[in-house]
């Protein structure tokens, strides 16, 4: 007889209930943080970053230096300084990569698990649809604040530390909500939309480029309908343009595209990123509860 | 109700279960206290029904269902952190190893990170995957994948087991292997076990208490001593040589008698007729009686008159 045995004992250990999403966002993330490809894109996101924290920083300490034998060159140079609209310009900039970023790495988060009958084995331990679906957005949601909002208040910060004096505190702290607001305002309807897409489509890739078309469409719609009524307000119906009139709202942008109120941007923003949740909560609901 | 003592682990009470117009399940009756159960019944029975209710997938039209003393689907999550469940249908988790994959499940089911990596490697040792652990599962082949089933199913050492035909798919090999892992854990382990499956043999390899599910309806169940029970005056009987001079001479003397599968006879006993007859005419016929037993009803005669296919 072995004096051990290796093999399983009774289990005595403690089986704690709370906070199983963030078990789910923790594994999704090591998941994806084995793809190579990911990786890639989330590195070619960064460069972006470095772009601006060179720009920051060139602004703060050389073009604020009145001895610095560049300052003159950098004050001459467009859209150099250090205000509202660099960040605005950063967010929509980054929403592209975002954009498909998420798509990337949602489009098979939902329909992978049915496909695999991955769906029973986590039913049946001890978590809700809830868990699932706030676990599966979290993580994209995540993914999403990673590149735009995270960033953003980093340069904030960045620009505060490199200026002397709290001046510039008073005068930045509002946009951190607007960084963090219009973040918001891009990542939701782009992780719900692709998640839904996951949960009605059962391939992955039919799930990514049903998003991605439906997007062009849009915009291509908006785009159409704004030319041959010759109203730019129609611009509204493009999606992207209606994410941008709201991040306009956010930095006060007064470089508008069209004139329609920006509730009409939020109204269109929310029924999306509504109905798209809605999508996402029933089919994994229906996956839980017959 | 809500945990403590409990009569039985598994009580159900005239369980009816709907998927939209179609009645799935009619009216079952099921009390289970520990051991090896079968759930058998041909395809589309209303097995996996029957494990999905008790999980608390589905929701009952009527009737009550308690497991460990907890009602469902009320308390869905206590039941399901003491309840291991394999399902019928392959599941790979892409681009992850086992260990990956049953550490995230034992911390879906509450364990710590650490707690569920040791306990991964403990219950990959206890079903054969010990050499293939940092395999990416999409490589296994499906009897890895059954065994990677039921590694899921036993992370968290659960107090009763659903086995949705477990040996699925399967070789002969690591059908047995399967099978006797499975024994193992009523047996010595001492965990309740609900096996379902349309396999008699696997049933009866592993069970001691049988259900029969036919179209919804619960129609038969037992201890399999007491389902196979004798067949009143009718006995299997092996004879030396001169088998159909026995056989001639058993019929002359009034006795029913024909020649089973394995070669051996059964012989019906007349009201009147003493047993003692057939060895008498044994040794007329200058034979030995080599066995004798009263015959019983095997589980396919059982499940074939359970299911109304007993022609």
């Amino acid at each position: 007889m072995p004096i051990y045995e290796q093999s399983y004992r009774e289990y005595d250990g403690e089986l704690r209930h709370k906070y199983r999403w963030v078990i789910i966002i923790q594994q999704e993330l090591r998941v994806l943080i084995k793809s190579k490809f990911f990786l890639m894109m989330m590195l070619f996101a960064m460069l972006h970053v470095i772009l601006r924290l060179l720009q920051v920083t060139a602004y703060d300490v050389i073009a604020q230096d009145p001895n610095s034998p560049l300052a003159l060159a950098f004050s001459q140079i467009a859209d150099f300084a250090v205000d509202n609209l660099l960040f605005f310009d950063f967010i929509r900039i980054q929403s592209p990569v975002v954009f498909l970023v998420v798509l990337f790495a949602g489009s098979g988060m939902i329909c992978n698990d049915f496909n695999n009958n991955l769906v029973d084995v986590y039913f049946a331990k001890p978590i809700t649809w809830r868990d699932y679906a706030i676990g599966k957005i979290g993580t994209l949601v995540l993914i999403g604040l990673v590149l735009t909002a995270v960033p953003g208040i980093i340069l904030v910060g960045v620009h505060n530390m490199l200026l002397p004096g709290l001046e510039t505190v008073k005068e930045s702290w509002v946009w951190i909500p607007a960084i963090l607001g219009f973040s918001l305002v891009i990542i939701l309807p782009c992780v719900t939309a692709v998640l839904a897409s996951s949960a009605l489509i059962k391939s992955k890739n039919f799930a990514a480029i049903s998003i991605f078309m439906l997007l062009m469409a849009n915009s291509a719609f908006g785009a159409t309908l704004a030319g041959v009524l010759r109203n730019p307000n129609y611009f509204v119906w493009a999606f992207p343009l209606t994410i941008n009139r709201l991040g306009q709202v956010m930095f006060k942008d007064t470089r508008l595209i069209f004139q329609t109120h920006w509730m009409w941007s939020l109204a269109i923003v929310a029924v999306v990123t509504g109905v798209s949740t809605l999508i996402v909560c029933m089919k994994i609901r229906r996956a839980e509860v017959a | 109700m809500t945990g403590g003592f409990v009569d039985y682990l598994i009580d159900i009470k005239d369980l009816e279960v709907h998927y939209g117009s179609f009645h799935a399940l009619k009216g079952v009756d099921l009390q289970i206290n520990g051991g090896a159960v079968g759930l058998l019944g041909p395809n589309g029975a209303g097995k996996s029904t029957l494990m999905k209710t008790i999980l608390g997938f589905n929701r009952p039209s009527n009737g009550t269902v308690n497991i460990l003393g907890y009602t469902m689907p009320e308390h869905a999550l206590e039941v399901r952190q003491r309840l291991g469940y394999m399902p019928e249908r392959e599941v790979v988790s892409p681009n992850i190893s086992a260990v990956s994959f049953l550490t995230y499940c034992g911390q879906l089911l509450g364990m710590s990170r650490v707690d569920a990596r040791e306990r991964c490697h403990e219950v990959l040792n206890y079903v054969g995957l010990e050499e293939n652990r940092y395999r990416n599962t999409e490589t296994y082949s499906t009897g890895m994948l059954q065994r990677l089933k039921l590694a899921q199913a036993l992370i968290h050492d659960p107090q009763v087991l659903l086995l949705d035909e477990p040996t699925n798919g399967l070789d002969p090999d690591s059908r047995l292997e399967m099978l006797d892992l499975v024994r193992d854990l009523a047996v010595t382990r001492k965990v309740t076990v609900l096996l379902s499956s349309h396999l008699l043999p696997d049933i009866q390899y592993v069970c001691d208490y049988i259900v029969i599910i036919n179209e919804g309806d619960m129609v038969k169940q037992g201890n399999v001593e007491e389902l196979t029970e004798k067949h009143d005056k009718q006995y299997e009987v092996r004879v030396r040589d001169n088998k159909s001079q026995y056989m001639d001479r058993v019929v002359e003397a009034g006795f029913q008698c024909g020649e089973m599968k394995n070669g051996n006879l059964w012989v019906s006993q007349p009201n009147g007729e003493n047993p003692q007859a057939l060895f008498e005419i044994a040794k007329h016929c200058d034979t030995q009686v080599r066995h004798f037993h009263p015959s019983r009803q095997t589980l396919s005669e059982v499940f074939m008159h359970a299911v109304g296919k007993d022609s």
